[in-house]
């Protein structure tokens, strides 16, 4: 809150924008959270003896698409600055969207997850655009074992636990139990080359249009 | 024909003793130089660790250095977390050239045991990469494929963890590293003989030599803070009462006594091919514990 | 809540419609009533709102109260977990606590058409009530010198009592019906002819029907109708000891009772099938035994003769055949099974028929039943309309009622000359089991049957025998239901993001993936709990009911702009649940706001309540925010969790804020903690010395 409040200081009509999405599935950008933060914001601004801002909320469909942006124009006429809690790519599609409006990211963006229950979130994909989960039964040795490596385990790992987390598995303890039930050890005992990090470099960009003559009438 | 003088002495059918010696947090390394002359004629050879648990400390490769200086038989420890594959070239070519041809490739602990909880974590290898990666390079050719003017040759070891709870995976890893070309291994610390024998009748298959890692304690709270806190270790309740059962002051005498008997044990049951001492900060008592357990060391 | 600027789906959710199902409840009273929202009221303690719900769908809501057959406690879906909701016993508590007594009703005349009812009973004075309502002149012909019918000769005293008769009349005569008691019609048309534009009939079916065996003519033979018309008008007709009473419906049940209360020393019930097919209300039946009625299944007379004073009744075993025209089994005589008793009187009750006279000219039909159109109740004389057991045969006070109110609006249709128009859409309703995984977890508590009179008083007089709940007992009871129809659905299906939030946290397994992979809430399975309705991610669902959706914000708004007119300092807003402000007594004394700052916002169940609630109350000047649930009586699973999730977070902000956590308190969420009073008098204590801080700090800034 703190940071939030930091950023949109210089600023006096904000819109609070929420994504319908992604932010809403992870209970972190939806409609219900830029209705809290509003509400926090307003609490804040009322106790305080210099409050400038007025607020408008409002939740789009998706960030990460102009066309859903197209849609606001008329708000963010209205408004000095943009809070956005929508993911990274929100903030920026908007800032591209927008350039005369500052847009300030309202969330941290941190992982790829999964829901284990209500309320709990687990990383499970970090995007490193080289997929080895047949070789690993299906654990991503990337996002679950904090080091990361390629033939694990490490010497850190005890009762089943990561030496960095100990509430957290041992991503190979859990890739050699499981892959012990398929019958796959040897999937395991095979020499894992190091890693290409670079497979597609930053910046990235991935075009599956293929470069074809536009003609006219069989476009 | 051996690249070194340990390796020679691995060819052989003796007992090692290698220990290792942790650099200073600083570039005051007079104390290091102090124990390095202490300890370089009566051991095989000496480890020098590299940012252990995490904790950023004077390198490796310049104790290592210091070693040679003094005329001791070095053996550097290479991890993961901290260099990228061109840095690690680059060092173990410095390495070579400066005499350093023992090397411990590591994967290393993580970033947030240590003291620098927000540096990025590098991994970009891991051991057996690592391992693999030198051995490459003795063919001439570095990981981009270009030729190397001046090709290294290594003596590679790794470490593996006889004691742990969960043993299977971690023999899967050992027998990965051997074949990735490891010709030693200096386990992690154990406590527990009959575990260690377990291992050995296990290990023993493989055409390379294994050195027990004997840590040196020096009070029950210690012991308990390495269990918690220090990941590949994990000390038995038997031992840490032991040290428990002391007058204050006494600990660390008491710590001497156990890795001794320890040593003993291995040495008398020719269960290892020989011992590594740690003595995790007080490097000044292994000489203590070389005669306590009766080892003569030969001279290099 | 944020009353300045409204979200587009917020705008979007005032223009919407009710989408609440009606509950089988309703659906099963003949009048329709608004039975789950006055259940709910009184649920609140609110029973002079509850009576007035009941009022708007009930002409009669005393006289119901005592004698309904209540249909709707059997449709009653609480039945599927444990017992049905009472119901009827609720509404006698809301009659007599919300003072029914003392509303007085008021008509104006608005037509000239003059309409006549032939018949008092509840049909003909329903119709009475509607009508004169609607604005036109009325006139009630009775044969009897009491109005009433079957209220006043048919069931006894100690199930309806005579005071509440009298004062419907009265209320209508105070409305402007006229009267005209002792007048017996025998045509219509001099109805007609002296300016009655319309005629209702409804006399009732008050013609016991024959057994048809011998000796039926018998003295000391008599039928039910007549035995409960002489003991209904205060005579005391003498019996015997010994009275056996021939039949198994109400009129039987009533006519057994009332010989127990009268000189009969051993009354007998002779039943021609089992306890099963009697269809006497099973309460009425208990409470017969109870008082010493002796039933015999499976028999009935087939000769009577009278001899030295006495009856002897020869009556045959029965046993069940196969089913008949009304879907029971056939009884069937046992061959030379054949047994005599001694009687000193017998009561026929098997059945009454209306007795319509030939010269209204209007069709019968079976049973001598009036025929009518189902729809504009008319008969195949123009302007003349029939209704009430005169149509049906004998059936319940409710549905006679139901009956003369259609027909009041139909003759003003037929006045007015507009066309009937009958609601085709019937309101969509609420059918279904529920699913056993729901079942599973709703809270089971105990149905409390309202008291009756002790045995030993009943024998002594014809006083009352159902007596009312008392307070706690009446809020307990209403508690129980599950508010069938009224709970969550996914309004705006283009802001769910199929999060699965709801599956998840629903402590009653209701909504569910379909095929399609989009969720659904089953509306027939919904515990109308509301926490699903705070929790969603994209403010997607909203409860049925316009009412309960808004209810907390208009209450919020209202209790702040009060608080802002005062000059009390610090001001405290308390969130109360509703339920528990009257149930449970260590809340009650939150009730004296003399404590000068508080503010209470009454909330139907505190898992309703959302952080932005509790934030705007802190944004609109509260120092200090508590929230008091209704304790171990909450009759829904999980709320207490969910209070808790939201006050940890709001907690969090505020510290974020720089305000201290310990603003918000919670009071009351499980079981019960200690004195609440004393609890709170602490927590206004420390919201009073942070405000002293707060200002010195401020002081100490400056």
């Amino acid at each position: 809150m703190e940071e939030i409040r930091r950023v949109i200081a210089p600023y006096e009509r904000i819109l609070l924008l929420g994504c319908g999405t992604c932010m809403t599935v992870c209970g972190a950008g939806g409609e219900h959270e830029v209705s809290f933060l509003h509400s926090a914001l307003r609490v804040a601004q009322a106790r305080s003896s210099d409050g400038i801002h007025s607020f408008l909320e409002y939740t789009v469909k998706r960030q990460c698409d102009f066309e859903f942006l197209d849609l606001l124009v008329d708000k963010v006429n209205e408004a000095d600055a943009i809070l956005s809690l929508g993911c990274g790519i929100g903030v920026q599609v908007l800032a591209e969207r927008f350039p005369d409006v500052p847009v300030l990211p309202g969330v941290n963006t941190s992982f790829m997850g999964m829901t284990k229950e209500w309320g709990v979130w687990d990383e499970r994909c970090a995007a490193c655009g080289d997929c080895r989960l047949a070789e690993t039964a299906g654990i991503c040795p990337i996002t679950r074992c904090t080091k990361g490596i390629l033939n694990g385990p490490c010497a850190g790992t005890k009762n089943g636990k990561c030496e960095a987390n100990k509430d957290m598995d041992c991503a190979w303890v859990l890739i050699y139990k499981r892959l012990e039930k398929l019958q796959q050890l040897e999937k395991m005992r095979r020499y894992y080359p190091p890693r290409n990090f670079r497979v597609i470099p930053r910046p990235r960009r991935i075009v599956i249009k293929a470069d074809v003559e536009q003609g006219e009438d069989n476009g | 024909m051996a690249n070194s003088l340990f390796e020679e002495k691995l060819n052989t059918d003796g007992f090692l003793v290698t220990t290792e010696i942790g650099p200073p947090k600083g570039a005051d390394v007079s104390e290091m130089v102090h124990h390095i002359d202490l300890l370089k004629d009566k051991v095989d050879a000496i480890n020098v660790t590299d940012n252990q648990s995490s904790v950023m400390r004077f390198p490796s490769l310049g104790g290592c250095l210091l070693v040679r200086e003094c005329g001791g038989e070095p053996i550097i420890q290479i991890t993961c977390r901290d260099r990228n594959r061109l840095a690690i070239q680059a060092d173990l070519l410095l390495a070579y050239s400066r005499g350093i041809k023992n090397v411990l490739c590591l994967t290393g602990d993580s970033v947030d045991v240590g003291d620098h909880k927000e540096a990025k974590p590098v991994f970009d290898l891991d051991s057996v990469q690592l391992l693999r990666m030198a051995r490459e390079m003795e063919s001439g050719k570095d990981m981009g494929g270009s030729e190397l003017r001046g090709v290294p040759q290594f003596c590679l070891g790794a470490s593996v963890h006889p004691e742990a709870d969960f043993i299977e995976p971690q023999l899967i890893k050992f027998e990965k590293k051997v074949a990735a070309g490891a010709q030693f291994f200096q386990t992690q610390g154990i406590f527990d003989i009959a575990s260690l024998r377990r291992f050995m009748q296990y290990a023993s298959q493989f055409n390379v030599k294994i050195l027990a890692g004997i840590i040196v304690l020096s009070s029950a709270r210690m012991a308990r803070y390495m269990n918690d806190n220090v990941p590949g270790i994990i000390v038995s309740q038997a031992i840490i009462d032991e040290l428990a059962d002391v007058e204050k002051g006494k600990g660390l005498q008491r710590g001497i006594e156990i890795a001794a008997r320890l040593i003993k044990t291995v040495k008398e049951e020719k269960l290892c091919h020989g011992v590594h001492i740690m003595a995790v900060g007080n490097e000044s008592v292994v000489p203590d514990i070389l005669e306590v357990g009766e080892l003569i060391s030969m001279p290099g | 809540m944020n009353v300045g600027n409204k979200s587009y789906s917020e705008s979007r959710l005032e223009r919407s419609p009710d989408h609440s199902l009606m509950p089988p409840c309703q659906f099963a009273c003949p009048l329709h009533m608004e039975i789950g929202a006055y259940v709910d009221l009184v649920a609140q303690g609110k029973i002079m709102e509850a009576l007035q719900v009941i009022r708007d769908g009930n002409p009669f809501p005393s006289i119901c109260a005592y004698v309904c057959t209540h249909p709707c406690e059997d449709a009653c879906r609480r039945g599927q977990v444990d017992k049905p909701i009472a119901i009827r016993a609720l509404k006698r508590f809301a009659v007599e606590f919300g003072g029914d007594r003392m509303i007085g009703a008021e008509a104006e005349t608005k037509h000239e058409e003059k309409v006549a009812i032939v018949g008092s009973g509840p049909a003909g004075l329903a119709c009475a009530y509607y009508l004169r309502k609607l604005g036109y002149p009325v006139t009630i012909f009775e044969a009897y010198t009491k109005l009433g019918g079957m209220l006043r000769v048919g069931i006894p005293q100690y199930r309806l009592p005579r005071e509440v008769v009298d004062t419907e009349v009265q209320r209508l005569v105070n409305m402007g019906v006229e009267i005209k008691a002792n007048t017996r019609i025998i045509s219509l048309d001099l109805l007609f002819d002296i300016g009655y534009k319309a005629v209702f009939i409804t006399v009732g079916a008050h013609q016991s029907l024959r057994m048809g065996i011998d000796g039926e003519e018998s003295p000391g033979v008599i039928d039910g109708a007549t035995f409960l018309r002489e003991v209904n008008l205060g005579l005391k007709p003498s019996l015997g000891e010994e009275v056996a009473v021939v039949g198994g419906g109400n009129v039987a049940m009533d006519a057994a009772r009332a010989a127990v209360r009268l000189d009969a020393k051993k009354v007998s019930i002779l039943y021609r099938r089992t306890r099963q097919e009697m269809p006497a209300d099973p309460r009425e039946i208990e409470q017969a035994l109870e008082e010493g009625i002796d039933i015999v299944y499976l028999v009935a007379p087939t000769r009577i003769k009278r001899e030295n004073g006495r009856l002897n009744v020869t009556c045959v075993r029965m046993e069940l055949g196969e089913p008949d025209g009304s879907g029971r089994q056939r009884p069937i005589p046992i061959k030379d099974s054949e047994f005599s008793e001694e009687f000193d009187t017998l009561i026929a009750a098997i059945g009454q028929a209306p007795r319509t006279p030939s010269d209204f000219g209007v069709r019968l039909g079976r049973g001598s039943t009036i025929q009518v159109d189902p729809i504009t109740l008319t008969t195949n004389r123009a302007g003349v309309f029939a209704g009430g057991d005169a149509v049906t045969g004998p059936a319940t006070v409710t549905q006679a009622l139901a009956s003369g109110r259609q027909a009041a609006f139909r003759i003003d249709d037929y006045l007015q000359h507009t066309y009937p128009l009958v609601n085709k859409e019937a309101e969509k309703t609420l059918s279904g089991e529920l699913l056993p995984k729901t079942v599973e977890m709703i809270k089971k508590i105990e149905r409390v049957e309202p008291p009756s009179l002790a045995l030993e008083a009943r024998a002594k007089d014809f006083g009352t025998v159902e007596l009312v709940y008392g307070w706690e007992e009446a809020i307990n009871e209403a508690r129980r239901c599950l508010r069938c129809g009224m709970g969550a659905e996914i309004l705006f299906q283009d802001k769910c993001a199929t999060c699965l939030t709801c599956l998840r946290i629903c402590p009653y397994h209701v909504p569910y993936l379909d095929k399609g992979g989009t969720i659904q809430i089953p509306p027939d399975q919904c515990q109308a709990c509301g926490i699903c309705v705070a929790e969603c991610p994209a403010k997607a669902i909203v409860l049925r009911k316009p009412y309960d959706r808004r209810h907390v914000d208009e209450e919020l708004e209202h209790a702040l702009k009060s608080a802002a007119e005062s000059k009390s300092k610090p001001l405290i807003i308390g969130f109360c649940c509703q339920y528990g402000l009257f149930g449970t007594g260590a809340l009650a004394s939150l009730w004296r706001e003399s404590k000068a700052g508080i503010w209470i916002v009454p909330v139907l169940c505190v898992a309703k309540l959302e952080e932005g609630h509790i934030l705007r109350a802190f944004e609109m000047g509260g120092e200090g925010v508590f929230i008091a649930g209704c304790g171990e009586q909450c009759s829904r699973e999980n709320t207490a969790f969910w209070v808790l999730q939201r006050v940890e977070k709001v907690r969090r902000a505020l510290f974020q804020i720089g305000l201290e956590p310990e603003r918000l308190q919670t009071f009351n969420l499980r079981a019960s903690e200690g004195d609440a009073a004393e609890a709170l008098d602490n927590f206004i204590g420390l919201i009073g010395r942070l405000c002293l801080a707060s200002v010195i700090k401020q002081e100490v800034r400056s």
